[in-house]
């Protein structure tokens, strides 16, 4: 940008664009990343609760709190 | 014992093959015993950056699947006293490398050379998987563009996962390379900075290549940009390689070229 842009504020580079689209992406795609074996586990769940009882769906939802990190799994039985 | 050093991007066509050719040549030249191995099975390239492509006989997959000894595969260049290289394959199926032919070969390979330069194919499938397995450290090459910086930034998250060395507790030393960076676009808040693209990695650099023609003309050659003195490029991966043997190097000023005139016309525009 150059020093006149700056100055008055008037020129907006595209990179600011750039970095900030890439910020908020990347903030999701980190969130999914963080555990790889969701898939795996939700499926070894839904086995285990089948040995007991009937199961209709497991929900498993993420969540952090500061630097503690949360999994919540609902499982939702059949009838 | 050799140090195993991955170059990976997780994007295509960011230079990946081309850092591993210059860094190599430049680490030989330093009197390094440098070896190059290309990892890409089936798109074989780093041969033809390295001006290697008729001298190769045997491959890495004959390497690994006993048709040949080492020794009749690894090609040594005979330009740069010290360097040397192993092709990828170039017809095989990219699924025929496992995990305990690499290391067998891999290790066999950190007996014999200080620096073991393994160049990864893009994407995150097994030959990526494969090529950071043994790293010691690894190198991440993205441009300042957005598609390229989140391929790193993906690419980045998984290294630990896939490697030996995470698994056993320790931690891949893990750089980022920017790679064809335009400081007049820079200068103009066109393309990402490299404290942008830093900060959104949070990764430590280890060094920037400016954009530069004479590359493309290295590359019709066969001739890595480091073997021409002149070159801006071939500067930044002089120093580059220096840093990876443990070098404090200065950072280049990518600006210096800059003239008065370009100033002046920089403050009114």
């Amino acid at each position: 940008m150059s020093l006149m842009g700056k100055l008055f504020g008037k020129e907006q580079g595209s990179a600011s664009v750039a970095r900030d689209r890439l910020m908020v992406t990347l903030a999701k795609e980190r969130a999914s990343n963080a555990f790889p074996y969701m898939e795996e586990m939700k499926r070894d769940i839904i086995e285990v609760i089948k040995k007991y009882t009937k199961v209709k769906d497991v929900t498993i939802t993420t969540d952090k709190n500061q630097d503690i990190d949360f999994i919540e799994i609902d499982v939702a039985l059949g009838k | 014992m050799g140090e195993i050093i991955t170059i990976t991007s997780g994007k295509g066509g960011v230079g990946k093959s081309t850092t591993v050719a210059n860094i190599a040549t430049a680490m030989a030249q330093e009197g390094k015993k440098v070896i190059a191995i290309d990892f890409d099975i089936g798109l074989r390239n780093l041969d033809m950056l390295l001006g290697l492509e008729n001298r190769i006989v045997y491959d890495v997959v004959d390497v690994m699947e006993g048709n040949c000894n080492l020794s009749q595969a690894v090609i040594n260049d005979k330009n740069t006293k010290g360097l040397f290289f192993l092709p990828a394959s170039q017809t095989k199926d990219k699924n025929i490398l496992n995990v305990e032919k690499i290391e067998k070969l891999l290790n066999e390979l950190k007996g014999i050379y200080d620096y073991i330069l393994v160049d990864s194919p893009a994407g995150i499938e097994s030959g990526f998987e494969h090529s950071v397995y043994l790293a010691d450290r690894a190198l991440v090459v993205t441009t300042p563009e957005v598609s390229a910086v989140r391929d790193a930034d993906r690419v980045i998250g998984i290294i630990d996962a896939k490697s030996l060395k995470a698994k056993n507790g320790e931690e891949v030393e893990k750089h980022v390379i920017i790679n064809r960076l335009k400081p007049e676009l820079v200068e103009r808040g066109d393309m990402l900075a490299i404290d942008d693209v830093l900060q959104i990695l949070s990764l430590p650099l280890i060094g920037v290549v400016p954009d530069d023609e004479k590359v493309v003309s290295a590359t019709n050659r066969g001739e890595p940009v480091v073997l021409n003195k002149e070159s801006r490029s071939g500067e930044a991966y002089r120093r580059i390689a220096k840093r990876v043997m443990g070098e404090e190097v200065e950072f280049m000023d990518l600006n210096e070229k800059k003239s008065l005139g370009k100033l002046l016309k920089g403050l009114f525009r």
